[in-house]
């Protein structure tokens, strides 16, 4: 089963803002994200089991901040303490996930269908997320990600890649189209393609 | 615009974040004779400090956890951050 689209309603196929006599293929460009597994894993304040045995997708669990495990289908971001949000194309993940950590330990969320995910691609990804986020953006590498604000909405911003940038960012699936208008607001001076 | 260091997340905007209350009211203890005194204190009276205050915020846009900031009220200068369950 596919996912309905959390933007169908606003995410218009196109060039817009100051795309004029600028070539199209450095346009950042804009496109939203489906069909992605999405798990949110707790780990309980009272557990004690090791996580260096625990492999989803052949990748650890590491309470390591703003750093995502990553491989070409799988991605865990690490959300807070004992918390990780995991990405991932395969979506017969949950099994496996769900066989692995056990009810007493974790807490297993499948957020699939309850996050909007837009996709920025183009050198002037990180200048767009600086409009409306107070985190400073020049810190942040690939495979980083941190939670924050983008105008007043609590995001999850995922950099997939740094050169060129590409930058996932989650958010709540009802705050979907008012985070669309607010980033292809901030996207109009740079002029942006939607994909 | 303030800036608050998660002990989790490191340095953050003050945007991320919500406030908690006073982090220095202890709960009656459970199962113990209360007075009506003793529990107004605890719900409703507090003190409105001019200086130091050490208060509890949330990281909410962030690692959404709870933690103590040691702040002057008069001069938001922010001396100490400590995990909730952490004390001074």
């Amino acid at each position: 089963m596919t996912s309905i689209s959390a933007l169908k309603n606003v995410h218009i196929k196109g060039l817009f803002g100051d795309y004029e006599n600028k070539n199209e293929k450095d346009l950042l460009k804009i496109s939203e994200n489906k069909d992605l597994l999405i798990i949110q894993i707790v780990q309980y304040k009272n557990s004690s089991t090791s996580l260096d045995s625990l492999k989803i997708d052949d990748l650890n669990l590491k309470n390591e901040v703003i750093s995502v495990m990553n491989n070409d289908d799988t991605r865990i971001l690490w959300n807070g303490p004992n918390n990780w949000l995991l990405v991932s194309n395969k979506k017969n993940l949950l099994k496996e996930i769900v066989e692995k950590f056990d009810a007493n330990n974790f807490s297993i969320t499948n957020l699939s269908h309850s996050r909007a995910i837009i996709e920025l691609d183009g050198e002037n990804a990180k200048e767009v997320l600086k409009k409306g986020c107070p985190y400073n953006f020049n810190e942040l590498k690939k495979d980083n990600s941190l939670n924050s604000t983008f105008n007043g909405m609590s995001v999850t911003i995922d950099v997939l890649n740094d050169n060129p940038q590409k930058i996932r960012i989650f958010t709540l699936r009802s705050f979907g189209e008012s985070l669309y208008h607010s980033i292809t607001d901030s996207c109009l001076e740079f002029g942006y393609k939607s994909i | 615009m303030l800036h608050i260091k998660c002990p989790h997340c490191g340095m953050r905007s003050q945007n991320e974040f919500s406030y908690g209350g006073d982090a220095t009211v202890k709960r009656p203890e459970l199962n113990k004779e209360v007075s009506d005194q003793d529990w107004d204190n605890f719900v409703y009276n507090r003190k409105s400090l001019r200086g130091k205050h050490l208060e509890f915020w949330q990281h909410l846009s962030g690692c959404r956890q709870w933690i103590k900031v040691e702040r002057d009220t008069a001069t938001h200068e922010i001396f100490k951050t400590l995990k909730a369950n952490e004390d001074i």
